[in-house]
């Protein structure tokens, strides 16, 4: 326990110590030609993103090796110093892991990006079209609309399909409670994204009404997806943070995180990884290279490094 | 094939106070119980008395036959000879070395160059082919490929397979397999032979072939051999002297004819008294001192052929027959009441035994 | 009546029934209440478990190592070092062979360091043709068993290639390569060591009961911890998966070696080597290579978790491709993972049953036949690939490597093939949907959760103690004593609930089917080649067009379950009726059976006992896709198992997770392992 602690305090130490060196321009030492390891997770932003980056270091003269990951294990091997960074860490789906792996060391917070993310439960654009539930993105239309949302497993309430427990927990039931919709709406854990895509696909052929957890940006976008506003959040209204739990979620923040000897080992690169700031709109766009394009992952990379280079370039240099 | 005169010189196997004994307290049991097993206080105490007190030697060149019925210890005895199973106690020569007394390395040498075994269920190896199986135990021994396939192809044609070479074992009848057991126990030319009931696993004509084949096959090689077998035609068709087993004691160990003659033991008499004579009984067995002032037939016959096959010619010869050995010496005069006595006689007119 | 209730065993479940019964009426379901719910007295032990593991993993031992890319002296915990390094060897041997078949500069790196091969970009090894490869394994094919074997092994390499999965299929085939050969080296080590010793054996079985029954979901973290992420750990895991029915079949092979084969072997002059290899590993060669059938099938089956943890390959690209929905693009990913299955299968069973011909007298030319036809294809690949780059300008070659995902694709057509399922039978799926979750899978779940902990616990000892004696009841209220000291027993129900109702489908399913292929040898083999291909195929196909028609319900759940368990259900009915001795079939006819009559009174008494081992190894393949299930939504025990990946106490919680898991089937599989021997003993069976 000791011994962990000390490292978070280094590790500390040394993110400090290499912020300040850059900041006084005196890191040029070279970077070491061991490959830094990109993690690959199973959605299109975030991969073709890795490549970007990958990119973006190769120019740089550095070597790149990718390799799949999970998304929530990768923080542990980060840690371990098996995976360098990780480049879209999500606030309320990561956060808690990246948080759990740094309080252990060996992981340091290299800057978030200027895109903001949300994580919500929403609709289908076409939902609100077909007036499925009147009044809404107000959350406050829930209160009349829950027999369009029923399912065979849902005692005829309506249904809100949120991702894995494992991602927030209870938060979406213990909301329910607080707005007082519990005895109209229950809630479904799904077992993961595929699952969520599957529901907003087959809803759709179906024409029938599905309230699903979603974030943006999100190759949902595209198709139309509108968040539900609840109440605006604030610090400390979460029922597990001690509040009354009438609240929404924030708009989050996307991290990046390296391990805490990349600083060291590769200052150009960690350098640049930590200028790095994609906006919601880069991020959208990367996607739709893949998703709407039908582009390969690293052709998308390509292209987007090559149409993009009054922006990364600054960062190398 | 001559009963060998009992020599201990020429023992080339040699048993002294064998006992094997399953069962986890064996040890100890047989060392308190001073060598003389009762297998039904064993039996309670959870030991199984497969070997009890067995002394006998096996001459060179001799054929013995272990015959028992099923459980009556008699393979057991033979993997006690053969080490594949170790004796709980006693004494085991061949060639005068006690194998009990070797390790692995000397055991395997010893099986690599002085013994073979024949089994029951053939034992071929599924995976290799006619040939390969016989030119295993060679292959085993570091013979190279080509010598030893070369080897086996002349052990194919020894045992009437050629043609059959690049067969697998599956595609052979049960007769045609031990052939290749049996080619394979002799392809490294082995001193002593063991066979484990080798020919019960088959038809009885197959079986009556088999033996023929057998009896070929060691006319030309001379092996000194072991054979295991529960059929008393058998043995006494092929034996040179027969042991008969039982619970693990051999009961009897003597030549066929005087077992016949002059069973032991109520259970040996068990298995004599519905043998007919005439198929067991060689001539010399009943035949009179040669007088050369009687008067004999033209007819002559061998002294080692058995009764029936001749007793029609020497019934209407009208004359006794002569009795020549193999040099074609006449040793004896066969008389037409001996025979007579022998086909309708009851058993107490046994003729009198001057061949032992 | 006691003398009666002795007798007669049905007696006896209808008692246990009716305690049962009553029990569930009197306990009031409170949580104070220990005969309702027992307190969670064990709730700390996976926390205990990941001190340990962060212990011995990250303080235990350390050592002074220099890392030279920083410059300084740091602390080494000794066991991390030595995972390292065995993974670094895995994944030396992985790099190496992939790239033989795809090129690059890992190798060359191993040996000469980073800063070396960044000075001397030159030195990249370059990536085979597939032309040469797919001719190369055609060869082989062609070497080990003829022209039909080239032929298929060849067209099947083409389909990868022309579908433009060449690169991932070659990535996932070096995992392979090297996963499988170690799996089936420890399957042999470990079963014939079990053979040896007694007492290895009986250490070896729960091990492997439980190695089979844990969800591979529960080892991953452990295994990520322990090794890293990259493809040594997809490696290790999938080793850790893929031996256990190695093991046992080496050892089930060589009990049924009969003694004489080996007494000749004796004989013969063998060494205890000699004996081993020559002779008893040979003989069981039935048993030994259903058990590397076996293997290639799990390790294939692996490849789309083993990417989880960092394998790369047609496993990872499935998993992105099922994240876009992109079906079609799956099913061909599958049909890839399938076929290198199939064509690895192939080409080690002709390996094995490979004769020699000694007495060919062999010209140089044919004794080097095939080398000099490998010398042949390797000149025509690279000339056609030169003629390719001349061809082809616009930046990829088609004659040396089709770009990923730029190969031929059937992804509309399959596309369309699942609109079209969906607009045909979804309304009336649909309505059946909610009668079986309404009217079945509800009230179902309700009465599992509404079971009190005693009254199970009487329930399931007592059928354990009328079965097998106080033995089989106290092996049983052991495990479950355990779930049920977790805080996760309502879980565990619910998982019981699913694996029931799935399996009583599966084995209907199972066993109606496998009767009806069995009764002709055509049929019957059909059914086994499909037994094959669903086993390695990835479930993770089906769950997208199943929770497209079914929703994110227990249906699909269940569906996705029922699809992989059946496969066990159908291979024991079809084997267990064609082992039924032919005499009594002559004995039926002879008595002038009809043929239901048959089937119920000769061909299902006598086979039932082989059935039952088919309904252990249906609840095993139900509970290990419990997890699968988990990725449509569930609140089961899969559930929490897939969350731990994220978990602080992820390696405990995991574990744990999956010791209930296995402990469930390790129960059941006790009730019905003691009935079937106990059945065949008295069939005589064995």
């Amino acid at each position: 326990m000791k011994r962990s602690k000390n490292k978070t305090v280094r590790a500390m130490m040394v993110a400090g110590c290499v912020s300040l060196l850059s900041a006084t321009g005196v890191a040029k030492a070279a970077d070491s030609t061991s490959p830094i390891v990109i993690p690959i997770h199973n959605w299109s932003s975030q991969i073709v993103m890795a490549y970007v980056l990958g990119g973006m270091f190769e120019k740089m003269g550095n070597n790149v090796e990718y390799v799949p990951a999970d998304s929530q294990a990768v923080y542990e091997s980060i840690r371990n110093g098996d995976v360098t960074i990780s480049h879209e860490v999500w606030q309320s789906t990561f956060g808690k892991s990246f948080y759990n792996a740094m309080a252990k060391g060996g992981v340091i917070d290299a800057g978030t990006h200027s895109a903001t993310t949300l994580e919500e439960m929403g609709v289908p654009t076409w939902v609100i079209e077909k007036d499925l539930c009147p009044g809404l993105p107000n959350w406050e239309a829930l209160k009349d609309c829950h027999a369009n949302f029923t399912t065979p497993d849902s005692d005829g309430k309506g249904r809100w399909l949120e991702g894995p427990q494992s991602w927030h927990g209870d938060l979406m039931p213990e909301r329910l409670e607080a707005l007082g919709l519990a005895d109209k709406w229950t809630v479904k854990f799904a077992g993961g994204a595929d699952a969520l895509w599957t529901e907003l696909a087959s809803a759709k052929k179906e024409g029938r009404g599905t309230v699903v957890f979603n974030w943006t940006p999100n190759f949902t976008d595209a198709d139309g997806f509108t968040f539900i506003e609840f109440p605006p959040y604030y610090e400390g209204c979460r029922k597990s943070d001690g509040g009354d739990g009438k609240c929404g979620s924030p708009k989050g923040w996307l991290k990046k995180a390296a391990n805490y000897k990349f600083p060291k080992t590769h200052p150009a690169a960690y350098t640049a990884f930590s200028k790095a700031s994609f906006s919601t709109q880069q991020i959208g766009q990367m996607a739709a290279l893949v998703d709407t394009d039908k582009m390969d992952h690293k052709d998308a990379a390509a292209k987007w490094l090559a149409d993009n280079e009054d922006l990364w370039m600054p960062w190398t240099k | 094939m001559s009963t060998s005169a009992a020599n201990s010189s020429d023992a080339l196997i040699r048993c002294d106070s064998v006992y094997k004994i399953f069962g986890d307290q064996a040890k100890s049991m047989l060392e308190s119980s001073g060598g003389v097993v009762d297998a039904q206080k064993f039996q309670e105490a959870g030991c199984i008395v497969g070997v009890n007190n067995a002394n006998f030697e096996v001459h060179q060149g001799e054929l013995l036959i272990i015959m028992g019925l099923s459980g009556s210890g008699k393979s057991t005895l033979l993997r006690c000879i053969s080490r594949l199973t170790d004796a709980t106690a006693g004494n085991i020569y061949i060639e005068g070395e006690d194998i009990l007394q070797m390790n692995n390395k000397q055991l395997i040498e010893l099986r690599r160059n002085k013994m073979g075994m024949v089994f029951q269920s053939f034992a071929l190896l599924p995976h290799k082919t006619v040939l390969e199986n016989i030119a295993f135990p060679l292959q085993v021994k570091g013979v190279g490929t080509k010598e030893s396939i070369t080897r086996a192809k002349e052990m194919v044609d020894l045992v009437s397979l050629s043609g059959r070479e690049n067969y697998f074992p599956r595609q052979l009848s049960g007769g045609q397999q031990q052939r290749v057991g049996i080619a394979r126990s002799l392809a490294i030319e082995p001193d002593i032979w063991f066979l484990d009931e080798p020919f019960s696993a088959l038809d009885p004509l197959i079986r009556k072939e088999m033996q023929d084949e057998f009896l070929r096959l060691q006319g030309v090689l001379s092996k000194t051999i072991l054979f295991v077998t529960h059929d008393f035609d058998e043995a006494l068709r092929l034996a040179d002297r027969i042991a008969i087993m039982k619970d693990g004691v051999i009961e009897q160990l003597d030549t066929p004819a005087n077992i016949v003659l002059n069973p032991a033991t109520e259970y040996v008499r068990n298995f004599t008294e519905e043998v007919p004579r005439e198929k067991v009984l060689k001539i010399d067995s009943v035949m009179d001192p040669y007088d050369p002032s009687e008067e004999i037939s033209d007819l002559k016959v061998p002294q080692d052929a058995i009764i029936e096959t001749v007793a029609e010619a020497v019934l209407t010869a009208g004359k006794p027959v002569g009795v020549v050995n193999q040099a074609g010496e006449i040793v004896g005069a066969l008389h037409a009441s001996k025979i007579i006595s022998i086909l309708f006689g009851g058993h107490a007119n046994t003729p009198d035994q001057q061949n032992s | 009546m006691i003398e009666a209730l002795k007798q007669k065993k049905y007696l006896q479940f209808i008692l246990l029934l009716i305690i049962f019964v009553v029990l569930c009426m009197v306990i009031a379901p409170s949580d104070s209440n220990y005969l309702w719910r027992l307190p969670p007295l064990i709730k700390d032990l996976p926390l205990a478990i990941n001190d340990s593991v962060d212990f011995a993993m990250f303080e235990w031992m350390p050592i002074e190592v220099y890392d030279p890319e920083i410059e300084e002296f740091e602390q080494k915990p000794l066991l991390k070092e030595v995972t390292r390094v065995s993974s670094g060897f895995i994944l030396f041997m992985i790099e190496l062979i992939r790239e033989i078949l795809l090129g690059g500069v890992k190798t060359i790196v191993a040996f000469m360091g980073w800063d070396w091969a960044t000075d001397n970009q030159w030195a990249r090894w370059p990536a085979l043709p597939w032309t040469i490869v797919a001719g190369g394994a055609a060869i082989l094919g062609y070497a080990l068993n003829g022209f039909r074997l080239a032929l298929f092994v060849g067209l099947a390499f083409t389909y990868i290639a022309v579908f433009g999965q060449w690169e991932p299929s070659m990535q996932t085939l070096s995992f392979v390569l090297i996963a499988a050969p170690v799996s089936v080296f420890l399957g042999l080590v470990l079963g014939v060591w079990a053979f040896r010793s007694r007492l290895v054996e009986s250490i070896l079985n729960p091990l492997l009961n439980m190695a089979q029954i844990v969800p591979h979901f529960s080892y991953l973290i452990p295994v990520m911890v322990f090794f890293g992420i990259g493809d040594h750990a997809g490696a290790i895991a999938t080793i850790i998966f893929a031996t256990p029915p190695m093991v046992r079949l080496t050892l089930l092979g060589l009990k049924k070696v009969p003694p004489e084969v080996g007494e000749a072997g004796l004989m013969g002059g063998c060494n205890n080597w000699q004996l081993l290899t020559k002779v008893l590993i040979p003989t069981a060669r039935r048993d030994i290579l259903i058990g590397v059938n076996q293997v290639i099938m799990q390790c294939l089956a692996m490849v789309v978790i083993a990417s989880l943890i960092g394998a790369k390959g047609l496993g990872n690209d499935l998993l992105i491709a099922l994240n876009r929905l992109r079906i079609g693009l799956a099913l061909e990913i599958g049909v890839c993972i399938v076929l290198i299955a199939i064509v690895l299968d192939r080409l080690s069973l002709a390996w094995a049953n490979k004769q020699t011909d000694y007495f060919a007298d062999l010209s140089f030319k044919q004794r080097h036949k095939y080398s000099l036809m490998f010398g042949a294809v390797f000149v025509g690949g690279v000339i056609l690939a030169g003629i390719g780059s001349l061809i082809f300008k616009e930046g990829f070659n088609y004659l040396y490597l089709i770009p990923h995902n730029k190969g031929i694709t059937t992804e509309n057509f399959w596309q369309a093939g699942v609109d079209w399922i969906w607009d045909t039978f979804f309304y009336s799926l649909k309505s059946f949907n909610e009668w079986l979750i309404v009217e079945v899978l509800l009230p179902v779940k309700n009465a599992y959760l509404s079971m009190p902990v005693a009254a199970t616990f009487v329930l399931t000892m007592g059928i354990g103690y009328i079965v097998g004696g106080i033995r089989s009841a106290l092996i049983i209220g052991g495990l479950l004593l355990f779930i049920a000291l977790t805080e996760w027993w309502d879980r565990a129900l619910i998982t019981s609930y699913l694996v029931t109702v799935s399996v009583m489908i599966s084995m209907t399913l199972g066993i109606v089917v496998g009767t009806l292929c069995a009764q002709h040898p055509k049929s019957s083999r059909f059914i086994l080649t499909y037994c094959d291909t669903f086993q390695t195929f990835p479930s993770f196909i089906y769950l997208i067009p199943v929770m497209m028609l079914f929703g994110v319900t227990d249906t699909s759940v269940l569906i996705a379950i029922v699809v992989y368990a059946t496969i066990p259900a159908l291979r024991y009915t079809v084997e267990g009726l064609h082992a039924v001795p032919e005499s009594l079939h002559e004995a039926g006819s002879m008595s002038g059976v009809n043929r239901l009559q048959r089937w119920l009174s000769i061909e299902l008494p006598v086979s039932f006992p082989h059935m039952a081992l088919g309904v252990n190894q249906t609840v095993v393949f139900a509970l290990s896709m419990v997890i699968i299930g988990a990725m449509i939504g569930t609140d089961d025990l899969g559930q929490l198992i897939l969350g731990a990946l994220s978990e602080k106490n992820g390696v405990g919680n995991g574990l744990v997770l999956g010791l209930c898991v296995a402990f469930i089937g390790l129960a059941i599989d006790q009730v019905i392992r003691t009935w079937a021997n106990q059945r065949k003993e008295a069939l005589g069976l064995e």
